[in-house]
């Protein structure tokens, strides 16, 4: 058969840095190929190349046998490709129709106004077989995470893409959106398009894909037929080493450090009262948009509670982020570019940005003790590259991961608030990640971790707290911890 | 790095606006004999030097995330009533003290409406801007004040060691804000509240009083500026300041400083006001006719951000 996409040997270097060696790979029409390979791998490249955001140095790109020149997006989309981006690229405040018709409306009157008719009548035949319940008249910003990246595929049939490229497309969708999506990819594949799909998660690699091709540091490591591979196999060849198998310690102990007594905010945080204990770490689960996260920032005190209140150590903390920090707590948050770091200042002060008062002395700041005492820090949670002077936003979502771990530790933060930890994270990092989890705990700090990702939660929990509709709706003990109790607790009736 | 302790610390960025400042000069130098004579030089650092009091402030507040349009007014305001002490016989450290007052109070406004009230910078400021002019406008009934005791203007007229009191002063105020934002948390607070607030807010950064703090100096550093001129021209106007708030803009701009927040350099815009300070006097040697003098002026700006995009692009932003 004569493969949809073919690329044979893609090169890359940014200045003196290489960072894709002679890349090929080739999807066949209606194939859904997975492209793998930890953070770094050289797989946003590859992607950015296919779709004409940079130049490569060097390879050829095919697309249907035919040679293809992509030297800006305008000519991918030409040639019928199409990328669902992780951060969506939509206007929130336009409507359906008019994002899916975004730079190619549809003209009345000799083309001089916008036929918004015609638009919302295809825009409603394109989104049929994908989720006929999207309103194209709605505006895109009303329509949940799911349902704008559907928007954004009927986007891509609108420009009569062949091939789209999914940047990691369920990071932020529920299990039961995961299932639509799947429908919607073997739609869209049962008409000939092929999927590039870009995934951390195996479970979905394995259910989705037929083939995948794997990079590590740039370079094709190997292309392999997917069901018939072993998930470890897949898992070493990305990593490039072995991954030890995960087993549970518990630290906990009866002291209670956190006390959560009816805490409420509007419909999001409804009544929630729980105890965390030293050395405990507590997992909380529930569908997205449960009010999980709203918890964390009560606790935190990024927002206010409407009544309820939280005891640390014994003593009511201040309402806001800064007595919240004193008092020991501190937020790991999900959006780490939003709400994690300052992505332009070194690691240094990103890491004594909640501790100044520590790393200063007469008003002034102590930069030669910030430094040494950084880089301790940062070499506990094993910072890569060990530079401490570069900005955070240079280092890779794993390892800014671990630097803002690092300065809750330079704080002195005895309850750390996780809130997905490893979004967005590649498989070797989250291992470390993991691992700084239990070390957290091993030394009597206490711990919370939200996550969307059953087999983390089960991973790293002590005990859990199920979250269905800002209620808690179970606490499960270690022994009946499984995936089975917290979705039928998560999963509203 | 260590074999240059000074070396290492001149940012990329302030190496780029001293080499633009570099070839201005040289082509004046080109053109007129006079341009590089020492009289005229100092000439350049006198006359860039209200408007280097106003940037340095207004460097701050861009670099947390702001913006002060009413500096002007806010320096009109302070003038007008310091000069009115002045004149009505109080001391005159007294009455300095009493008109840098009036610039901070105007500052705090600002800032507590920004901070406290979650109000927009660039609407609160332009509010000030009417603001401050009309209260200084109406206190004057629109009359400049005469007469400013002379001991008053000796201290802004006089000369330390052959240069003038204005840049003393200034190199006074631009050593204290480089210490603050380059040495103490303050500083950090700055760039950490404009390059991502939501984040600096959860890391635990004070974010109300930072911003307090920015339109506070900003206040105080126009209320230095009005007081470095009416001691030049010996009487205060309530309409004075018009349009200061562009120049300072423009100077920390060309300077480095990005108006979405988070980045700026105090030494970028000491040299960016010499440049615009630079290129008036150059064009006048040159006998260019003011209207010209003003496209070069634009011209300048949009070329250093053309040339900051072009260098920053290649870093990926």
């Amino acid at each position: 058969m004569q493969a949809r996409l073919r690329l044979s040997g893609v090169s890359k270097s940014f200045g003196a840095v290489q960072v894709l060696h002679g890349v090929s790979l080739a999807v066949q029409p209606g194939e859904v190929h997975g492209l793998l390979g930890e953070n770094g791998a050289g797989k946003s490249t590859l992607l950015n190349i296919l779709c004409g955001v940079i130049p490569k140095d060097a390879g050829k790109v095919e697309i249907d046998g035919a040679p293809a020149h992509i030297a800006s997006p305008r000519d991918a989309a030409a040639a019928g490709i199409a990328m669902i981006h992780q951060e969506l690229q939509q206007v929130p405040e336009l409507t359906v129709a008019q994002n899916i018709y975004l730079g190619a409306a549809l003209r009345r009157a000799g083309g001089l106004l916008v036929d918004r008719k015609a638009q919302e009548t295809e825009a409603r035949r394109l989104l049929a077989p994908l989720d006929p319940t999207i309103d194209v008249t709605a505006a895109v910003r009303d329509l949940r995470v799911a349902q704008r990246q559907i928007v954004e595929i009927a986007k891509a049939l609108r420009a009569q893409a062949r091939i789209i490229a999914m940047d990691e497309p369920t990071s932020s969708l529920t299990p039961m959106e995961f299932e639509r999506l799947v429908a919607v990819i073997q739609t869209l594949t049962a008409q000939g398009v092929s999927i590039i799909y870009v995934s951390h998660k195996m479970d979905e690699v394995f259910r989705l894909c037929s083939q995948a091709t794997i990079l590590r540091d740039g370079r094709l490591v190997a292309q392999v037929p997917i069901p018939q591979t072993p998930v470890a196999q897949v898992i070493e060849t990305m990593v490039g080493r072995e991954l030890a198998q995960a087993s549970h310690h518990s630290f906990a102990t009866g002291k209670v450090l956190l006390q959560v007594s009816n805490l409420t905010r509007g419909n999001a945080v409804r009544g929630a009262s729980f105890d965390l204990h030293a050395g405990e770490v507590l997992g909380i689960a529930g569908l997205v948009g449960s009010g999980r996260t709203e918890l964390m920032r009560l606790l935190a005190g990024v927002d206010r509670a409407d009544s309820g209140h939280i005891m640390i150590n014994g003593h009511p903390p201040g309402p806001d982020p800064r007595a919240r920090i004193r008092a020991g707590l501190g937020l790991v948050p999900e959006e780490r570019k939003r709400d994690g770091i300052i992505a332009h200042r070194p690691v240094t002060t990103n890491t004594a940005l909640p501790a100044m008062r520590r790393f200063s002395r007469m008003g002034f700041i102590r930069q030669a003790f910030l430094k040494s005492r950084t880089e301790a820090l940062m070499t506990g949670v094993r910072l890569r590259p060990l530079d401490v002077t570069r900005a955070i936003g240079s280092f890779s979502g794993g390892n800014q991961q671990k630097a803002i771990i690092g300065r809750w530790l330079a704080s002195n933060t005895q309850i750390f608030l996780f809130d997905e930890p490893t979004r967005g994270i590649d498989v070797g990092a989250k291992a470390e990640i993991y691992d700084l989890i239990e070390k957290l705990a091993s030394e009597g700090r206490a711990v919370i971790v939200v996550s969307s990702e059953m087999p983390e939660v089960i991973r790293v929990s002590d005990r859990v707290l199920v979250i269905r509709e800002g209620r808690i709706s179970a606490t499960l003990a270690r022994d009946q911890i499984s995936e089975a109790n917290i979705a039928r607790n998560a999963i509203p009736a | 790095m260590t074999r240059f302790p000074l070396l290492s610390r001149i940012r990329f960025r302030d190496a780029g606006t001293l080499l633009g400042l570099i070839l201005i000069s040289i082509v004046f130098a080109l053109q007129s004999d006079v341009f590089l004579t020492q009289p005229n030089l100092i000439n350049i650092l006198q006359q860039s030097s209200i408007n280097a009091c106003i940037a340095l402030g207004m460097t701050l507040v861009i670099i947390s995330g702001g913006i002060d349009l009413s500096v002007g007014p806010v320096a009109a305001l302070s003038a007008v009533l310091g000069a009115a002490m002045l004149v009505a016989g109080v001391p005159i450290p007294l009455a300095i003290a009493g008109a840098l007052a009036v610039g901070v109070a105007c500052g705090f406004v600002n800032g507590a409406l920004i901070a406290w009230g979650g109000l927009q910078p660039f609407i609160v400021t332009l509010g000030g801007l009417s603001l401050y002019r009309a209260l200084a406008l109406i206190y004057t009934d629109g009359q400049p004040i005469f007469g400013l005791p002379d001991a008053f203007r000796t201290l802004t007229n006089g000369s330390l060691a052959g240069i003038p009191n204005p840049v003393v002063i200034v190199a006074v105020f631009a050593l204290a804000a480089w210490v603050i934002l380059n040495k103490t948390p303050l500083g950090e607070y700055f760039m950490a509240i404009g390059g991502n607030p939501e984040a600096a807010r959860i890391a635990g950064v004070p974010v109300t009083l930072t911003k307090l703090a920015a339109y506070m100096i900003s206040g105080l550093m126009a209320a230095v500026a009005a007081m470095v001129l009416i001691g030049r021209l010996g009487a205060a106007e309530p309409t004075m300041g018009t349009l200061w708030e562009l120049d300072a803009i423009a100077a920390a701009a060309i300077g480095g400083a990005s108006l979405m927040g988070g980045r700026g350099s105090i030494v970028g815009t000491l040299i960016g006001c010499i440049i615009l300070g630079t290129l008036r006097n150059g064009l006048t040697l040159l006998n260019v006719q003011a209207f010209y003098q003003l496209l070069a002026t634009g011209i300048i700006i949009i070329v250093a951000m053309l040339i900051d995009k072009a260098a920053s692009g290649k870093q990926g932003g």
